[in-house]
């Protein structure tokens, strides 16, 4: 157990960090992701950059469904938005790829208050559902003004280059995914120790006390569709950049139920949920190939017909594992690995 | 001169029942008056209209003179009304201080991109607002568990924790719920001397509903007795204690006979 730490003013309170010993931890993380790319060819590095860009997309729906408690299968919409934001802009008007990533961000944002007005009265399986259509209609959308978007041709992106440096190789292209997806972890902590996080939680977990405190739930909801949906956006654009190419075809609804399934193998409603459930779930088809490997030639073979399928397979399987038998995801693992650590040897 | 709280004729129908008939009731600054009644008698309702959880059908209800019928309910806070809840209405996954934190939201002037910043004002104010809450745990002599989650706290100190997040919320007027419900007498004892200094140290009217008699006599500047919706009388505690409409309404008519006696206030208590 950490001992020998105190707090002597309020503001020590509201810190993210509370010690040296903390930041320095903090420091050997930052240099082990920075190192990352040396470690791996490039097929590693695709994996890492996958990893990191479900990451920010997983972040961005927990602020929607793991704080506010709103289900959302329509989070492929806003990735579609997000991507062909920053596409357009970038690619068809030749405008600076920072203006793009911004776009990438505003306009999922405000298109999402569309969809969340009709969305405020209602909860659970029926707000998943209107959710889930405005999918579709984002879908026959870019379909229908293809004077703008190139309709199911799609758009070719180049890697950007941002203040004259480019980002053209598979290592870089993952610094700029892991420098987008700091960003995005230090915003959504410092939106969660804030009024606006915390109100956000109360609707979640009593909406009445919430009101009763003062919180226009509203008005609330809103913007934790709007914050959402702007970092949801993002996480879109770079899954354009990393695929090059930006149709409707690369945004498959599966994302969606990838996106909520990172949440829950996670644990709801945690950040670092968030960033654990992306590596392990967009990593799981890799350890698979792994263990099937080991069983030889045929069952190889076996994987590579059949990838697809039984990565859904494997999704439905860990989910169902997940919520039977923790349902607070990896971060519970991990709670429960150091509550188990400080009382040994004894039991509690 | 405009009272803190006024209901004027208010009355609540649900289908053709009314739950809250024609009830006329006043509260000054730094007042304790009660509301009794049996189960059923429409105490949580007249709580609920008051907290903007219901809309009255007739009547009107305002704060310092102005009508609550013209602000959204989650602007009632704003105009000084906190309130507690019967059945506990906490933030369960929140420690202590993230649930006290909440009742200073409207405070708070944080937008969201100032939050996600986490810069200057915003951080300015959340300072001040954690200052604030650590006083009002101080006050509530919650220290020892203010970074418990609240669902892991007993009923008793969940109590608190949701007296101190009305606190928080800066009110004029303090709505108690049915507080020291399912007490013990040592937790009731320590409620009473909240709600006692509450009204002395901050000047913050309260309004009770309540079932615990010795509480409400011992503390209440007022009582007011409502049964079936409709007021039956209000005034000091020792007279509503021995108006034979109250009595009638805890015990049946049969009761108010009975009691028609010189021993009648004495029955009284001990039935209530």
């Amino acid at each position: 157990m950490r001992s020998g730490y105190f707090k002597e003013t309020v503001a020590e309170h509201i810190n993210l960090t509370d010690s040296t010993l903390q930041r320095i931890w903090i420091l050997i993380g930052l240099i082990f992701v920075v190192a990352l790319p040396f470690y791996f060819g490039l097929y590693g590095i695709s994996l890492i950059t996958l990893m990191a860009i479900s990451a920010i997309g997983a972040m961005g729906l927990n602020i929607l469904t793991g704080w506010t408690g709103q289900i959302s299968l329509g989070q492929t919409a806003f990735m579609v938005l997000g991507a062909y934001a920053y596409a357009i802009s970038v690619e068809s008007w030749g405008w600076p790829p920072i203006i793009g990533f911004a776009l990438a961000g505003i306009v999922p944002a405000f298109a999402s208050v569309l969809v969340g007005v009709p969305s405020l009265r209602l909860k659970g399986l029926y707000l998943a559902i209107t959710t889930l259509a405005s999918a579709f209609i984002v879908n026959q959308l870019v379909l229908e003004f293809d004077g703008l978007t190139n309709g199911a041709s799609g758009i070719f992106v180049n890697r950007p280059t941002i203040f004259g440096y480019a980002f053209d190789t598979d290592a870089k292209l993952f610094y700029l995914v892991a420098f987008i997806g700091l960003l995005t972890v230090l915003a959504c902590l410092n939106l969660r120790r804030s009024r606006i996080g915390r109100a956000f939680i109360a609707i979640r977990d009593n909406d009445n006390a919430a009101r009763v405190m003062g919180i226009d739930l509203r008005a609330y909801k809103l913007y934790a569709f709007m914050a959402s949906s702007f970092i949801v956006g993002i996480s879109g654009a770079l899954y354009g950049i990393f695929l090059s190419f930006v149709t409707i075809d690369g945004f498959p609804l599966l994302l969606a139920i990838e996106a909520l399934a990172i949440l829950i193998v996670g644990g709801m409603g945690s950040i670092a949920g968030a960033i654990l459930g992306a590596i392990f779930l967009v990593g799981l088809p890799e350890i698979t190939s792994a263990i099937f490997g080991m069983f030889g030639e045929t069952a190889k073979q076996f994987l590579s017909t059949g990838a697809h399928e039984i990565k859904g397979l494997l999704y439905g399987l860990v989910i169902i594992l997940f919520l039977r038998l923790q349902p607070h995801g990896l971060m519970g693992l991990w709670q429960d690995a150091k509550r188990a650590w400080t009382l040994w040897p004894l039991r509690y | 001169m405009t009272a803190l709280l006024r209901l004027k004729d208010v009355t609540r129908k649900f289908g053709g029942i009314n739950a809250v008939n024609g009830v006329s009731l006043s509260i000054e600054k730094g007042e304790i008056v009660s509301v009794i009644g049996p189960n059923g008698a429409g105490k949580t309702t007249l709580f609920n209209l008051i907290s903007g959880f219901l809309p009255v059908t007739t009547g009107s209800i305002s704060v310092e003179g102005r009508d609550l019928a013209q602000v959204p309910a989650h602007k009632y806070v704003q105009l000084g009304i906190g309130r507690t809840f019967q059945n506990l209405a906490l933030f369960k996954h929140g420690t202590v201080v993230d649930n006290i934190l909440v009742g200073r939201h409207w405070q708070m002037k944080t937008s969201v991109i100032e939050a996600a910043l986490h810069f200057g004002r915003s951080r300015r104010e959340e300072i001040a607002a954690r200052e604030r809450v650590e006083e009002i745990i101080e006050f509530l002599e919650i220290e020892h568990v203010r970074d418990k989650v609240v669902g892991t706290l007993s009923y008793g100190q969940q109590k608190r924790v949701e007296l101190g997040r009305a606190l928080a919320t800066n009110p004029k007027v303090l709505l108690l719920d049915e507080i020291v419900a399912g007490m013990n007498q040592e937790e009731t004892e320590d409620i009473a001397r909240f709600i006692l200094d509450i009204r002395e140290e901050l000047g913050v009217a309260i309004l009770l509903i309540e079932h615990d008699m010795h509480l409400v006599m011992d503390i209440s500047d007022r009582v007011h007795a409502l049964n079936f919706g409709r007021t039956i009388t209000e005034g000091q505690p020792e007279d509503v204690r021995s108006h034979p409409g109250v009595i009638e309404a805890y015990l049946g008519s049969g009761g108010a006979e009975q009691q028609a006696g010189p021993d009648h206030a004495k029955a009284t208590e001990a039935a209530l």
